[in-house]
């Protein structure tokens, strides 16, 4: 008996031991999770709850220079129906904006790429860097330099009035918003775009050209279809911040500069923070839908690898 | 194909020349003696640079600039530090949850931000607009970014390297230090750089979250749109564009010292 039990001690000693070092092992996988509780923290304060406020206050009703909780839908319907549907225009001229100066950079920003993907050599990275710079501040900065250049007696107006024409007005018109935003937004897509232009195969052009391909069928054929990637992460960067717009629409529009990020900026001044986070809140859809279907398109790692 | 070539690099030129315009005129005409910000052209001066660095508000604003952004680059870099690992080493349930939230603050507008933390910070807990609130706003909408960029780099990861440090005995703050931290710290530097911009660049969210002790781009936009003191805004914008171009030479010089080594 006595040795079996003696065993029989050792073997129990042994299975509690696994047994604190299975639960040790366990606590020290959860451990690594802590990583997280930062950034999740983060989210959940800064993001979920302040949006989770907005959609709340966009049910209440504004009453003098207070809100009282009634639980409706009118500012939503609002949107739709307050001064014969202004709101709805506006966002509409929002959504209009953005797909223009999302298809204008991208056109400028292009060929800038290709330039640099295909002919910088060893100075691609100089070239990359002389572009980036001017935008290193913020272009809210760089916009009284336009009004120099476009403004009303601006570099534009004296050359012109220099060859015998009229000055013609573009500053505070909604042609200056969007001319301005296009030149601003260039250069941050020469990134994303340069980055799927290196990543075509070379190998792939030098095949087309054995068969016989023109340059510029190439470039059709196999240039621009694979670097479809890029252009839709560069669609996100421009497209989704426009959206919201209001800076820019402010300084270079004027009373011509309407949008709903405007209309927004202006409810929070005038203190009517129901309707201002109804137009937010519907904005904050749309534009989340937008994305969902970019970033679908693009995939996750084609995002990490443009930045 | 001559013809084709020509006209690439004549318009690469000048899309360079269009965008470097804005920048010169508004180093030009800071030194104009004149009260209206542009031409004409009467004469030089320096009393707009003077007035700009005797203005009481105008050099803080730079100085809270910077401040937040080196905050604002720090701090989500370490976040977004945490989210990579964790995320591109391990599986778990709500991964995808994780992963798509973390996408959120850039799949809306920074307006957004502005107006739903406006709303969470002075409305509801009724905190004064600061630059601490600003700071948070600006962690937020960086993480994205940071965690995007460490991410990548850790995807392409050998971690046999990491192994093989534990089993010649390292310990696991000695392979981070030693294995870990300097195969990612390009990676750290692209967060760092790309997160320090996106809050200097900022004028939205600060609109709605800075006080009275703004922002460079916060300032310039609330003068823009009274239309008053622009001679002003123009020496303050000349002085981020050099600080700009200043760093841009460091950063040029550097590199080709770094390939010529």
């Amino acid at each position: 008996m006595k040795p079996n039990g003696k065993k029989l001690e050792l073997k129990e000693d042994t299975t509690i031991r696994e047994r604190v070092l299975n639960i040790f092992r366990k606590m020290k996988k959860l451990g690594y999770y802590w990583r997280l509780f930062p950034a999740v923290f983060w989210l959940v304060v800064f993001l979920a709850l302040p949006l989770s406020v907005m959609f709340i206050y966009s049910l209440w009703t504004k009453v003098g220079y207070d809100m009282i909780p009634t639980w409706t839908l009118q500012n939503y319907l609002d949107i739709f129906v307050r001064k014969e549907g202004l709101y709805l225009r506006l966002l509409l001229k929002s959504l209009g904006m953005s797909a223009a100066v999302t298809l204008g950079s991208i056109a400028l920003a292009y060929p800038v790429a290709y330039y640099i993907s295909t002919r910088g050599g060893k100075y691609k990275y100089v070239l990359l860097a002389l572009i980036m710079t001017p935008y290193l501040v913020s272009w809210v900065i760089l916009i009284l330099g336009w009004r120099m250049i476009i403004g009303h007696n601006g570099l534009v107006n004296i050359l012109l009035m220099g060859v015998g024409l009229e000055p013609v007005k573009l500053w505070k018109t909604w042609m200056a918003v969007i001319l301005v935003l296009i030149i601003s937004w260039a250069p941050w897509l020469v990134l994303p775009i340069f980055v799927s232009l290196e990543k075509i195969d070379r190998t792939l052009l030098e095949a087309g050209a054995d068969l016989g391909a023109s340059p510029s069928e190439n470039f059709r054929k196999i240039t621009l279809p694979l670097s479809v990637p890029g252009l839709l992460v560069a669609t996100f960067f421009v497209m989704i911040p426009t959206f919201g717009e209001f800076v820019a629409p402010v300084i270079a529009g004027g009373a011509s500069g309407a949008t709903i990020g405007t209309a927004i900026e202006e409810a929070f001044k005038r203190m009517n923070y129901p309707f201002g986070s109804a137009m937010s809140f519907l904005l904050v859809g749309i534009a989340l839908i937008t994305s969902f279907v970019l970033i679908r398109k693009t995939g996750l790692r084609t995002l990490m690898e443009s930045l | 194909m001559l013809r084709g070539k020509r006209i690439l690099s004549t318009y690469f030129y000048l899309f360079l020349l269009v965008i470097y315009l804005p920048l010169l005129f508004l180093l030009a005409f800071s030194f104009n003696n004149s009260l209206s910000a542009g031409f004409p052209w009467r004469g030089f001066t320096l009393r707009w640079w003077e007035a700009f660095f005797s203005d009481p508000v105008a050099p803080t604003t730079v100085k809270n600039s910077f401040v937040v952004a080196v905050a604002v680059a720090v701090v989500a870099t370490l976040m977004g530090l945490g989210l990579a690992f964790v995320l591109v080493r391990r599986e778990f349930r709500g991964k995808n949850v994780l992963l798509s939230s973390l996408l959120v603050p850039i799949a809306i507008p920074f307006l957004l931000i502005g107006t739903s933390l406006f709303l969470l910070l002075q409305r509801t807990f009724h905190l004064e607009r600061s630059l601490l609130n600003l700071a948070f706003a600006h962690i937020l909408v960086a993480l994205p970014y940071s965690s995007l960029v460490l991410m990548a780099r850790l995807i392409g990861f050998d971690r046999s390297l990491e192994e093989a440090a534990q089993d010649l005995g390292a310990t696991g703050f000695t392979t981070f230090r030693k294995i870990t931290f300097p195969l990612i710290r390009p990676g750290i530097f692209v967060s760092m750089f790309l997160t320090f911009i996106i809050s200097l660049e900022d004028a939205a969210i600060a609109s709605f979250l800075a006080g009275s002790d703004p922002t460079v781009p916060f300032f310039v936009y609330g003068r823009l749109r009274r239309f008053e003191g622009l001679p002003l805004v123009m020496a303050l914008s000349s002085f981020m564009v050099l600080i700009a171009l200043a760093f841009t030479c460091f950063f040029l010089i550097s590199a080709i010292r770094a390939k010529s080594e």
